[in-house]
């Protein structure tokens, strides 16, 4: 069960802010989704991490250089930019 | 053997020059033009893009050289799969218009094909959700019937295709977004083995789940899609790539093939769509197949395992929209803090919003070990059932949703509730496995139900040649609807 004060909390860590209208909302979905995850909680689980068994292995590149996007590209979909950096205003 | 492929046809069409790939491309606009407004499966088309790549095809015609199997075909991708040069928008707010700098690798092999792109399809924001209704351009339509959704998340290329806009799709698949949309249409959807498919370029939701596949007309089609994206590739760290081509190897006899019917999958599914199922054992039986009862009561977590680990990925995942680098960013703010927030806060959709609070929520101190950790093993544990129960069977057949496509506009805020469509989806995502879903009758509302083949990792070209042999029996191939878009 969480509480009003909690999805503050973790809205916060996640950089989203509730407004008051939403809280109340949110607070009562979040706990339909807690309490559906707590099946999981409470399931008796044996020791073998899913990393064990799925077969998978990384996929590793030759570490040598190769062309990548340039500056300007990479630029071109950012909201501001000045002399080719990234900008970030203090307010706007 | 007869031929049920859209895409072989129209192959047949351009090579023979019944039609040079000018006119076809064109016929296929046109038809966007004219008939997407009650689909809203395109939300951009990029006739430029198209008629210049048909101009390519039709030198190479005119040159006498062969084509590639899928060269010329009007296609479409779902709006999560980055083109360079043409706006990717996920259907979120936070990304319209935003323009890739680079390609997917699916999409790099298959412009490297000269396959024509019509333009992008609508989606569930994010890839998050069952009808393609939390799309930011509103959700698309069903064309078996318009008042219906088309399912989700990739409804848009699930409608596109069934309504004759497109040859065929690629989608995407984190719990069952392809297979779930080719089920309410009545379109083949297939999910490939997680790594036979690189995602490198598909904007991430749940890393770990994520997986490209075709949706097309037929089983046929959707092998020949399959064969030219499978590739292993160095830019996805988790890419495997595929275990041989499956198209020359469909036709293959099924006599003795061996169906597991895991009978916790058949508990909750609508009457209708059960007897729609057993109806297909017939077919099957026919076929020579054999059925096995299977019981595998691990996978009733399914469910909670899979929303515990997509939303903590998401959550991370979906944490570089900051609004400084791409994407939306607020008008107005007093500090750096508040931008990231509002910017968030304004450029996300409450659906994903709940998912991120969620993934936030099972990744904080004295929570991880509880959901997440424990989640992980059950995962393992869910691997293992499935591995145990391929020592008893070739495939296991399930339906692919309980139930047939839902009325737009069924909104509910419980969003367990809506969870509830992918009961039979997640599990195979879960073990990353293969899973095709093919049309097999219809409800009682006259809707298509979707059968859900499930094969062993990287068994795609068995699994595919039993969906073949299925498809040819049942005779009801190609899956589109007559007199919608294209009529050639």
């Amino acid at each position: 069960m969480v509480t009003k004060q909690d999805i503050l909390k973790i809205a916060e860590l996640a950089k989203l802010y509730v407004s008051p209208e939403e809280l109340d909302g949110l607070t009562d979905e979040l706990n339909k989704m807690i309490r559906f995850a707590d099946e999981v909680a409470t399931a008796s689980a044996g020791e073998t991490s899913f990393d064990t068994v799925n077969g998978l292995e990384n996929v590793f590149r030759e570490d040598v250089p190769r062309p990548c996007s340039g500056r300007e590209e990479i630029l071109k979909n950012a909201g501001s930019t000045e002399d080719g950096f990234f900008l970030v205003r203090r307010r706007r | 053997m007869k031929t049920h492929g859209t895409v072989a046809r129209l192959h047949g069409m351009l090579e023979s020059r019944k039609i040079s790939c000018t006119e076809l491309t064109k016929v296929y606009l046109s038809a966007v033009g004219r008939d997407n407004a009650a689909l809203n499966a395109y939300v951009k088309t990029t006739p430029e893009t198209a008629l210049e790549t048909a101009r390519r095809v039709d030198e190479k015609i005119a040159a006498g050289q062969p084509l590639a199997p899928l060269e010329g075909i009007p296609m479409t991708l779902k709006d999560n799969i980055s083109t360079k040069g043409i706006e990717t928008t996920c259907c979120s707010r936070m990304l319209r218009g935003y323009v890739p700098i680079y390609d997917a690798t699916v999409w790099k092999i298959l412009k490297g094909q000269n396959a024509v792109l019509l333009g992008k399809t609508n989606m569930d924001e994010f890839a998050m959700g069952s009808t393609c209704e939390n799309s930011c351009f509103g959700g698309a339509g069903n064309p078996r019937d318009p008042g219906r959704v088309a399912g989700g998340s990739s409804g848009g290329v699930a409608a596109a295709v069934v309504g004759n806009l497109a040859a065929y799709g690629l989608g995407s698949d984190t719990g069952g977004s392809i297979r779930e949309p080719a089920s309410f249409c009545g379109a083949v959807g297939f999910k490939p083995t997680y790594g036979a498919v690189s995602r490198y370029g598909l904007v991430a939701f749940a890393s770990s789940f994520d997986q490209i596949g075709p949706i097309a007309q037929s089983v046929e089609d959707a092998a020949l899609v399959y064969d030219a994206v499978a590739r292993r590739d160095p830019m996805d760290p988790t890419s495997s790539g595929s275990r041989g081509a499956v198209s020359p190897a469909l036709g293959k006899d099924v006599r003795g093939l061996k169906i597991g019917i895991p009978k916790e999958y058949f508990d909750e599914i609508r009457s209708d769509v059960a007897q729609a199922l057993q109806k297909a054992a017939g077919v099957w039986r026919s076929l020579g197949a054999e059925f096995v009862e299977l019981s595998m009561p691990s996978v009733k977590l399914g469910l909670p395992i899979y929303y515990i680990l997509a939303c903590a990925e998401a959550s991370s995942n979906l944490g570089r929209y900051d609004g400084i680098r791409y994407g939306y960013c607020t008008p107005h703010y007093a500090d750096r803090d508040e931008m990231v927030c509002r910017t968030r806060s304004e450029g996300f959709g409450r659906e994903v919003k709940r998912r991120i609070l969620l993934g936030t929520y099972v990744l904080s101190a004295g929570y991880y070990d509880a959901y997440y950790k424990k989640a992980q093993n059950l995962r393992g544990a869910v691997v293992r059932t499935f591995d145990r129960a391929f020592g008893e069977c070739d495939l296991m057949m399930t339906p692919t949703v309980p139930v047939t496509a839902f009325k737009k506009g069924r909104k509910t805020e419980d969003p367990v509730e809506n969870y509830q469509t992918d009961i039979c989806t997640v599990p195979i995502n879960i073990a990353g496995l293969p899973a095709v879903s093919l049309p097999c009758g219809a409800g009682k509302d006259g809707l298509p139900v979707g059968m859900q083949l499930i094969g062993p990792r990287f068994s795609e070209t068995a699994l595919l040649n039993a969906a073949f042999q299925y498809e040819q029996a049942a005779g009801e191939a190609p899956y589109r609807v007559d007199g919608m878009g294209v009529r050639l």
